[in-house]
């Protein structure tokens, strides 16, 4: 994609992705705030799907720990996603051919649709069984899938400095 | 043995061997330290901001730690392996680091405190809004573990 | 627990698919076994994070120029060493005294860098357990001849 290929090249030369890119401090802080805002983001959406495994958590009503944990996911999707800019902002034009990184963008993607698709259609019912131990195959599959889009994301992440 | 010699002795132990010659050990250890990390935290997220008082106010502190603590302890016994495998690998100098040694100092310091004032302090918590000590344990605890995050970056960076 | 199968399984899969050419450790990418020292022309310096890397025109023994690419630390760490951006620029010529890469390519990673000002610094990256490594930015400077 030609287009694309042109717009990471402007970032990565462009001044401020050069100051980033070069910088004595300002980088290694904004990965280290990427790294850890995973916490925040994949920790607590992981907490949610564990307890719809019936694994964790079990007295606490599905919605009712949603209502209280997905505001903490949003703002670490918000850190994650300003530093992660950052950062591919730096690195723009290394980044278009990064397989890992084009992975990572992937998986996000499939991360967030899974999500769509679980909150439109099963979460729209949750009354019926959010107060259940064990909650319906539906609710359960979408939990394994998140969690393993979301491993797959930070694997994925991790993996961008090998290539 | 000294605290040194038991460094030298994982760098010389078959998994330090493993560690030091396999192409891909480490990314794949360190990989799954970075997984551990952010159950880790979630869990410890969780049951802070319960004890500060800003989420699930209507169920006690004490469940909400009993719930994810099953999920804290093996997220954090998947870091400390990893660790100890990671560690394995370059043992020596990490005996030496400044980083190396904070980040170890406030583990130790966050996981005394888990298991003792902060557990008591979630044991206080009955009614919906904590007294001021259970918001200091909180916080205490929310900084000891960040603390170790960001002590565990700095080995790599200073 | 499905949880952590599911978690396994996909770190076991990416662990066979990645090739780990890039280490953020010494030991897993390059060889302690084949030092080299290598005097050349600059040709090309990339002053980025999260590693710095130079290029330069190294001439053997037959006269043949062979490019090799020089892996340093973060631009950070080695400011921290009073090696600024422009201590190095491309057509200077620089000796490096270092380790070649475990996969045979033409990269080495400078423990030991002498400048064109003269000064001798050390090239390893904070933490990585290489020769000189002890854990801080600083570094150990491997004293002259011992790289070899």
């Amino acid at each position: 994609m030609q287009f694309l290929q042109h717009v990471c090249d402007v970032l990565y030369r462009s001044s401020f992705g050069t100051m980033l890119r070069e910088s004595n401090n300002a980088f290694s802080v904004i990965e280290s705030v990427h790294v850890l805002s995973i916490t925040l983001l994949v920790g607590t959406i992981a907490v949610l799907d564990l307890r719809m495994l019936g694994l964790i958590l079990r007295s606490v009503s599905v919605s009712r720990l949603a209502r209280s944990v997905l505001p903490l996911s949003w703002s670490g999707f918000a850190v994650s996603v300003a530093s992660g800019f950052l950062l591919f902002w730096a690195e723009a034009a290394k980044m278009y051919v990064n397989p890992s990184f084009r992975a990572k963008l992937v998986l996000l993607v499939l991360a967030g649709f899974n999500a769509l698709v679980f909150h439109t259609t099963i979460y729209r019912r949750a009354r019926e069984w959010e107060s259940l131990q064990v909650c319906p195959w539906r609710a359960r599959v979408t939990a394994v899938v998140s969690l393993a889009l979301w491993g797959g994301v930070i694997i994925a992440g991790r993996a961008i400095a090998y290539f | 043995m000294s605290l040194h010699g038991w460094f030298i002795a994982l760098a010389r132990s078959p998994l330090g061997h493993a560690m030091q010659t396999s192409r891909w050990g480490f990314a794949v250890v360190e990989m799954v330290h970075l997984l551990g990390l952010a159950l880790l935290g979630g869990s410890v997220l969780i049951v802070d901001l319960r004890l500060l008082g800003v989420i699930l106010k209507s169920e006690s502190a004490i469940t909400i730690g009993r719930g994810v603590s099953r999920l804290l302890l093996c997220s954090l016994t998947v870091m400390v392996l990893s660790g100890i495998a990671l560690l394995s690998e370059e043992a020596g100098k990490c005996y030496y680091s400044p980083a190396f040694r904070c980040k170890m100092a406030l583990l130790a310091a966050a996981l005394v405190f888990y298991f003792t004032l902060h557990r008591q302090a979630l044991l206080r918590v009955q009614s919906e809004e904590p007294t001021l000590w259970p918001r200091i344990a909180a916080i205490v605890s929310l900084l000891l573990w960040l603390g170790v995050g960001v002590a565990g970056r700095a080995i790599g960076l200073l | 627990m499905k949880a952590r199968l599911a978690i396994a399984l996909a770190v076991a899969i990416s662990g066979v698919a990645i090739q780990a050419h890039a280490h953020h450790s010494f030991a897993a990418e390059f060889d302690i076994n084949q030092p080299v020292r290598l005097m050349g022309k600059v040709t090309r310096i990339e002053w980025s994070n999260p590693h710095t890397y130079f290029y330069i025109d190294v001439v053997d023994a037959n006269g043949t120029v062979i490019n090799w690419a020089v892996e340093g630390p973060s631009p950070g760490a080695l400011s921290r060493r009073a090696w600024q951006k422009g201590d190095l620029k491309v057509g200077d010529t620089v000796v490096v005294e270092g380790y070649r890469a475990k996969n045979g390519s033409n990269t080495a990673n400078g423990r030991r860098v002498t400048l064109p000002d003269g000064r001798r610094l050390y090239g390893g990256s904070p933490g990585d357990g290489g020769p000189g490594d002890d854990g801080t930015d600083q570094g150990n400077l491997p004293a002259a001849g011992t790289i070899k």
